[in-house]
């Protein structure tokens, strides 16, 4: 697969605050690449390096095997923490500026319009529109160009469940045409639900790097009751049993790597116990997430 | 080239804040500048109060050639007006922050400020033909007798009056893009030619010669007073090639600024 970007050993200093860290990762083309971490951790300031706004103080990265110039940024569409627009112009005339700097047919416009749902407020001054529509105008902003790669930074911040909705669809359906996205976000379940890729980071390090799919990989914990009183200790003589554990009036069954859950079913079924309830926990992101910035506090 | 002004200008023509101050300027410009004669014949009506003849006619103010230099030189102190809107059209990408979004649409750091000085170009020459037109015609109203030779004799002054308004202009971009802030670059813009005189007034004994390099000064040097020669005072009727020499250095100076400033800073 095609490289999209490449960054290596990139670093920031404010003073004496490190920014970003000798940070290195690729992005291969079609990827929804994830950037986690907490609040201040360097996702917008890495963002801010890759697009030319914030000067590295080391380190380097190119895109498309390119080093940067403003030529190449003409290519991606960004959107970098919060919409960014003349607040006296309207959507429409916004969207002219934009097309009118990457140098980009102004007709797309309408067809961007069209996407994130503005036709109808497209004359309006920006200053006028709500919070949901202006992350959706930067959205059209960013995708007025036809750009290969798609940068959003927390494009669901400050929104309502229907506002959030809608922009995952967006991001849906603009991956499905396969276009590479860098997403950053702290809100996990949203990079598990349209990522393919995540990289946490923590304090301007990068702590982690891998697929999605991968999360929840490994051992399993399945929470199980039945009508039997004897259910605790039977499950404790199970080979595939870890830990046990009693919550409420279920138990929760830490299983050893091998075993799933129809494993524990069959075994119960052949000591003549039926579950009434038995249900797989699959490790969310959050889990991992929280573990792998535990593991990296020391 | 045409493309970045186009952008610039794309900003500015939809805000209403820009056609108020432009039209202010040109207004206040115009009138200012036509109306001489008739500030003329107030003085000398103050005059006659007092038992004082003028003879308005004897001061050629409008006439060719004198009326060039007479314009121009007025038509100088309203060049502040004029910066207050490069102030607010610089100062306000940094409000928007929308220099930052500029960038990463892919404009870079220097075609952002081209496409600033271009509308400083644009704004000086469009000062120079409003200037041009006002001369010209009273020129043509109130010279008693038109030759062509006298008509466009001191028509050079209007070339030093672009330098002089683009290089003010050029002086002001650069303070709006070292402080950012609409408010202070106004305050210190205004005071500016304030505390040079002051420093001036104190190294005028020690060190005259130095007085010629400050940049308000060297900006008013381009373009001197002519009034007093109406009351038989020598006064420099031509532009000093040292005068445009030293206003170029600070034109070239204050971009050069500009261009550093962009560069290094983080948006």
């Amino acid at each position: 697969m095609e490289t999209v970007l490449s960054v290596q050993n990139l670093t920031k200093n404010f003073g004496r605050l490190c920014a970003v860290n000798q940070l290195s990762f690729e992005v291969k083309a079609g990827q929804v690449f994830g950037m986690l971490g907490p609040n201040g951790s360097g996702k917008t300031t890495t963002l801010g390096m890759l697009m030319g706004v914030t000067n590295p103080s080391a380190g380097t990265f190119s895109w498309f095997g390119h080093a940067p110039s403003h030529l190449i940024r003409k290519k991606i569409g960004a959107v970098l923490e919060h919409p960014i627009f003349y607040p006296y112009l309207s959507g429409q005339k916004n969207l002219e500026l934009n097309a009118s700097i990457k140098g980009t047919d102004p007709a797309n416009i309408a067809r961007v319009l069209e996407l994130v749902e503005l036709t109808a407020r497209k004359d309006d001054k920006y200053k006028t529109y709500s919070l949901g529509m202006k992350q959706r105008l930067a959205i059209a902003s960013a995708l007025v160009n036809d750009p290969q790669v798609l940068i959003l930074d927390e494009p669901t911040n400050g929104l309502d469940p229907m506002g959030i909705a809608e922009i995952r669809h967006i991001i849906k359906r603009i991956a499905a045409d396969g276009k590479t996205i860098i997403l950053a976000s702290h809100l996990l379940d949203e990079v598990q639900k349209v990522c393919t890729h995540f990289a946490v980071l923590r304090k301007g390090q990068l702590v982690h790097i891998g697929p999605v799919d991968e999360v929840g990989k490994g051992e399993e914990i399945v929470e199980v009751s039945a009508y039997h009183d004897d259910l605790g200790v039977l499950l404790q003589k199970f080979e595939g049993t870890k830990t046990v554990k009693k919550e409420g009036v279920n138990y929760s069954v830490h299983m050893n790597e091998g075993f799933h859950s129809q494993d524990l079913n069959r075994f119960l079924f052949s000591h003549n116990i039926v579950v009434s309830y038995l249900a797989t926990q699959k490790k969310s992101l959050e889990k991992q997430f929280l573990e792998i910035l535990s593991e990296n506090k020391k | 080239m045409l493309h970045l002004l186009s952008i610039d200008l794309k900003k500015l023509t939809n805000y209403r804040t820009f056609w108020i101050v432009c039209g202010l300027y040109f207004l206040t410009l115009g009138f200012t500048t036509a109306s001489g004669m008739e500030f003329l014949k107030w003085l000398a009506s103050k005059g006659a109060d007092f038992g004082a003849t003028i003879n308005i006619n004897r001061i050629p103010l409008y006439h060719f050639p004198d009326v060039w230099q007479n314009l121009i030189y007025i038509s100088g102190f309203f060049k502040l007006i004029l910066a207050f809107m490069v102030v607010i059209s610089i100062t306000n990408e940094f409000t928007y922050r929308t220099i930052r979004q500029n960038i990463i649409d892919g404009m870079s750091r220097a075609e952002f400020l081209i496409s600033k000085v271009l509308t400083n170009v644009m704004l000086s020459a469009l000062s120079c033909a409003m200037v041009f037109l006002i001369a010209l015609v009273t020129g043509m109203i109130y010279t008693p007798e038109l030759e062509l030779a006298y008509m466009f004799a001191d028509v050079g002054f209007l070339g030093a009056y672009f330098l002089e308004v683009f290089t003010f202009l050029s002086y002001t971009l650069m303070l709006g893009l070292l402080i950012q802030r609409s408010g202070l670059t106004i305050v210190v813009l205004s005071l500016s030619a304030m505390i040079e005189a002051i420093i001036k007034a104190n190294i005028d004994d020690t060190l005259p010669w130095l007085i010629q390099f400050f940049p308000m000064e060297a900006i008013s040097n381009l373009v001197t007073m002519p009034f007093p020669k109406y009351v038989f005072q020598e006064v420099q009727d031509y532009v000093s090639i040292a005068s445009v020499a030293i206003a170029t250095g600070w034109l070239l100076f204050f971009n050069y600024i500009s261009y550093l400033k962009l560069q290094k800073s983080d948006l």
